[in-house]
């Protein structure tokens, strides 16, 4: 049985190397740059010539847009509307790397299925949070984690907590898409060895093969939920976080 | 797990960061802003439309009340000037009707008078054709013929005594 796992290899298409650091173009970078080509595209198809009744591109990214505005309205106010580029860069940018990894294809490559990359877009959100937040409320952001009407000792304790528990907002982020990503696709690697064991059965040949494919299918349908949800869920934690930031609650 | 291979995190991150910049300066800041402006100003037809709708079904309302109050002072003229026409012409035969019997009246006494003389006249006649008659049977019988003027009295006496 092949390795589950093999299909996270990364494999280097072509060397390079800067100032003695590895910057090599992988697989991973590939697939990355197809999302950021495909989303490019759909975005500059969508607004060449916005029009206020929309054509059908046009119609699906406002639909997108819209979406994001919507759920920073909703989660951060009316100051929610200077992050919705960032928010909706996120949203695509991860949505599009879910998706894309999905395609029944041996190149396919899921970049968020690393946890380099989805750490890297927590660092993103996290970085960004606190420059607003330190931004906006100076050092009055370290309020965020005081218990509002509680004495100093067990503010203190709760201050501890709620601090440990803002530091470890990007890990939680970045494992829970990457945990999902990688799941997914080894479960969808497992039915598809159970295929080809079984199909290859010699006294009848192809017809146990025909459940694990089955499974497989249903599967991939669950895997390009979890890829929609994932990124929603992505986009709106970010959102969630940018609150904190921007209105201390 | 490929995915703890640290190794690989530097290029990863390297092409992440090249990449997720390239979407977000190069890509997204340069195609939203230009559809926030196309929704901003869609809101505002809207939002303007449905403004000059509303002025337009007030102005309608307007109409349609300055119509009623239009319609029901015609009415109201109507009603008055047939009320008018009726208590005029009620008048105009009441003074027709009286000017008639006026008239009436006044052939009724002409009337009444000329009976009234020719009754006289008749009366006269009467006595003089009595005394005429009174004086023949007085003649036969006596062969004695009265005067007129005794014969005329005695019948005048007897008429006016009848």
């Amino acid at each position: 049985m092949a390795n589950p796992m093999e299909q996270f290899e990364i494999r280097t298409l072509h060397p390079l190397d800067a100032m003695g650091y590895d910057v090599s173009f992988t697989n991973s970078s590939l697939w990355m740059l197809v999302a950021m080509v495909s989303i490019a595209a759909f975005l500059f198809i969508g607004t060449a010539r916005p029009q206020l009744v929309p054509s059908r591109w046009q119609a699906a990214v406002e639909y997108m847009y819209e979406f994001v505005q919507k759920m920073l309205d909703e989660n951060v106010g009316a100051d929610g509307r200077r992050f919705v580029p960032l928010v909706f860069s996120i949203f695509v940018f991860v949505l599009a790397c879910n998706l894309l990894g999905l395609l029944p294809w041996i190149g396919a490559f899921t970049p968020t299925s690393h946890v380099a990359v989805t750490l890297g877009l927590a660092a993103i959100v996290f970085a960004v949070v606190c420059i607003v937040g330190f931004a906006r409320h100076g050092l009055h952001f370290f309020s965020l984690f005081w218990p509002k009407d509680a004495n100093i000792l067990l503010g203190a304790f709760v201050f501890l907590i709620e601090f440990i528990s803002f530091l470890s907002r990007p890990f939680t982020l970045a494992i829970r898409l990457f945990a999902n990503m990688t799941a997914g696709h080894v479960l969808l690697k497992v039915f598809g060895t159970f295929v080809v064991a079984l199909g290859s059965f010699q006294a009848l040949p192809y017809v146990f093969g025909v459940l694990p494919l089955a499974v497989n299918v249903a599967l991939t349908a669950l895997e390009l939920l979890i890829a929609v949800v994932q990124a929603y869920v992505f986009a709106l934690l970010t959102s969630i976080y940018l609150n904190d930031a921007v209105n201390l609650h | 797990m490929p995915q703890f291979d640290f190794a690989t995190f530097v290029p990863q991150l390297a092409w992440l960061t090249a990449f997720f910049a390239i979407l977000y300066f190069g890509i997204v800041r340069f195609t939203l802003p230009k559809l926030g402006r196309v929704m901003t100003a869609r809101e505002d037809q809207v939002t303007g439309d449905i403004a000059t709708a509303e002025r337009a079904k007030a102005e309608a309302d307007n109409i349609q009340a300055a119509y009623d109050e239009g319609i029901a002072e015609a009415r109201e003229r109507a009603r008055a000037t047939l009320a008018d026409s009726k208590a005029q012409v009620g008048r105009s035969v009441e003074a027709r009707l009286a000017a008639a019997g006026e008239e009436v009246d006044a052939r009724l006494k002409t009337a009444e008078a000329a009976l009234e003389q020719a009754r006289a006249k008749a009366m006269t006649s009467i006595e003089s054709i009595a005394a005429e008659a009174s004086a023949d049977i007085v003649e036969r019988f006596t062969g004695k013929r009265p005067t007129p003027s005794v014969a005329a009295k005695a019948a005048k006496a007897a008429v006016a005594a009848h």
